[in-house]
């Protein structure tokens, strides 16, 4: 199976950051097949987000509920990716459908083994993502739907953060903080199928306050001062978080009419979903893939050019479309470094092993 | 997981962190081995977080009961098998090591060690 999947992760990664180019003004060499190419723009969205996310995240809860059929989410989901990049969107948009039922279910089975906050925002995670795939195969715009896919990304790490600070002296009022914020980015989402400036500054103050909720509660505030990869992961963390915050401003600004729709795409997806995937890589893969990595500081060159690349995009290239091109090059060269760190760590994990 | 445990200004436990039966000449090599395997994401070490409930040596055999905080930790396989490396590198060869994983009674922050807590400003 993991062949399988693999192929699907690829295959979804590749095409979503080729189309992502595409979008973003960037000429690409020659590759031979341009309606390929065309189909990866037009679905850039669904393959990064449902075809490659889904598909991680549904194998991340697969392996933890230890369910064979549980494979059959994070299978749907590169599949659909697969079916929207061969002109097929229909069957796409029935397997993401797919996918994210099966996801919600595994969802159920981890809420009845341990009935705890963190699990139930899980589930209500994978039900955001059930929503969203609901109005992609309803055939509704990227404004209704995009709010929803974020949503499912957005709560499940959320949900994720949440479960550490048990770690912390609990505060009853910030959990509850935490529920009103993420039901306000249901209701954002929700609204903005209606009203694009009601729903885009609900959910775009939703996001602004899930920033500040993580700044001050999250335990990377203190795994900060520990050394090695928990400090890493903890960089990761607080940098995407500030992201997080601008993405809110941004789509806020969004709402209101300003041009600003690439920075909270990206400020969002890039900035803060990306630093958490950096993040969480070197834990992660031993996990899902039995790659084990070896950490060093070279984990930190992927993570600047990400930031940096995204200060160029985002911020110098919000009034030059060549430097927002230029930035989204360097946005995938800084996902491509990130690839060769991991494949180089788990290398030098083996040669480390092998010396022992 | 992959790097040296570390644990970051807290004291070693005392070797009652957790219940223990078995030969008194074991106990202190098993309580480092466990506190070796470090949850990276968190910085502490699994019997600072509190997640080892008990070892028993007994009939040839090393039994940790240890926890998770979630259940829908993807990560729990790694830090299983890293309990079982640590623990066959410090018990005599002929004894086999297993780790049971355990969700009764649920993780609580009570179960942490005092300087967990202090780490994580309590």
């Amino acid at each position: 199976m993991t062949p399988v999947l693999l192929a699907l992760l690829a295959a979804c990664l590749l095409t979503a950051i080729c189309g992502g180019l595409l979008r973003a003004g960037v000429r690409l060499p020659d590759m031979g097949d341009e309606v390929l190419l065309g189909r990866a723009a037009v679905a850039h969205a669904a393959l990064m987000i449902c075809g490659f996310l889904g598909t991680v995240l549904g194998i991340e809860r697969a392996v933890a509920v230890k369910l064979r059929a549980a494979f059959i989410a994070p299978i749907a989901a590169g599949l659909g990716g697969v079916c929207l990049l061969l002109g097929r969107e229909s069957a796409g948009a029935v397997l993401e459908l797919a996918a994210a039922l099966v996801f919600v279910a595994v969802n159920v089975v981890v809420v009845r083994r341990q009935r705890a906050a963190h699990t139930v925002l899980l589930l209500a995670a994978g039900l955001c993502w059930f929503a969203g795939n609901a109005l992609f195969a309803a055939g509704q715009d990227s404004g209704a739907i995009l709010p929803w896919w974020f949503a499912f990304l957005v709560m499940t790490i959320a949900a994720e953060r949440l479960e550490m600070t048990r770690l912390m002296r609990r505060r009853p009022a910030a959990q509850l903080a935490l529920y009103g914020v993420l039901a306000m980015m249901a209701v954002g989402a929700a609204l903005s199928a209606a009203s694009t400036l009601l729903g885009g500054l609900v959910y775009g103050i939703s996001l602004l306050a899930l920033a500040a909720w993580l700044g001050a509660f999250d335990i990377a505030r203190r795994t900060l001062f520990a050394p090695g990869l928990s400090r890493y992961m903890a960089i990761c963390l607080l940098t995407g978080y500030a992201w997080l915050a601008i993405a809110g401003a941004a789509w806020m600004m969004t709402a209101i009419g300003w041009p600003a729709r690439d920075l909270a795409l990206h400020a969002l997806g890039l900035g803060f979903i990306f630093s958490m995937i950096m993040g969480h890589a070197p834990v992660i893969l031993p996990a899902v893939a039995r790659v084990k990595l070896r950490f060093g500081l070279w984990f930190y060159l992927p993570l600047a050019a990400l930031h940096l690349s995204l200060l160029v995009r985002l911020g110098l290239g919000l009034a030059n479309p060549q430097l927002r091109a230029a930035g989204a090059l360097l946005n995938a060269g800084a996902i491509a470094l990130f690839a060769i760190t991991a494949v180089g760590s788990a290398i030098a994990w083996r040669l480390t092993r092998e010396a022992h | 997981m992959t790097e040296p445990g570390h644990e970051p200004d807290a004291p070693a436990p005392p070797a009652s962190a957790f219940p223990y039966e078995g030969p008194e000449e074991l106990r202190q090599p098993i309580t480092d081995a466990l506190c070796r395997v470090v949850d990276p994401e968190v910085a502490l070490n699994i019997v600072d977080v509190g997640l080892v409930y008990g070892v028993t040596v007994a009939d040839g055999m090393v039994q940790a009961n240890v926890t998770m905080t979630s259940a829908a930790c993807p990560v729990t396989d790694v830090i299983v098998g890293d309990i079982e490396r640590e623990l066959d590198a410090v018990v005599p060869a002929d004894l086999l090591v297993h780790v049971e994983l355990v969700w009764f009674p649920p993780w609580t922050p009570d179960r942490m060690s005092l300087g967990a807590k202090r780490f994580m400003g309590w």
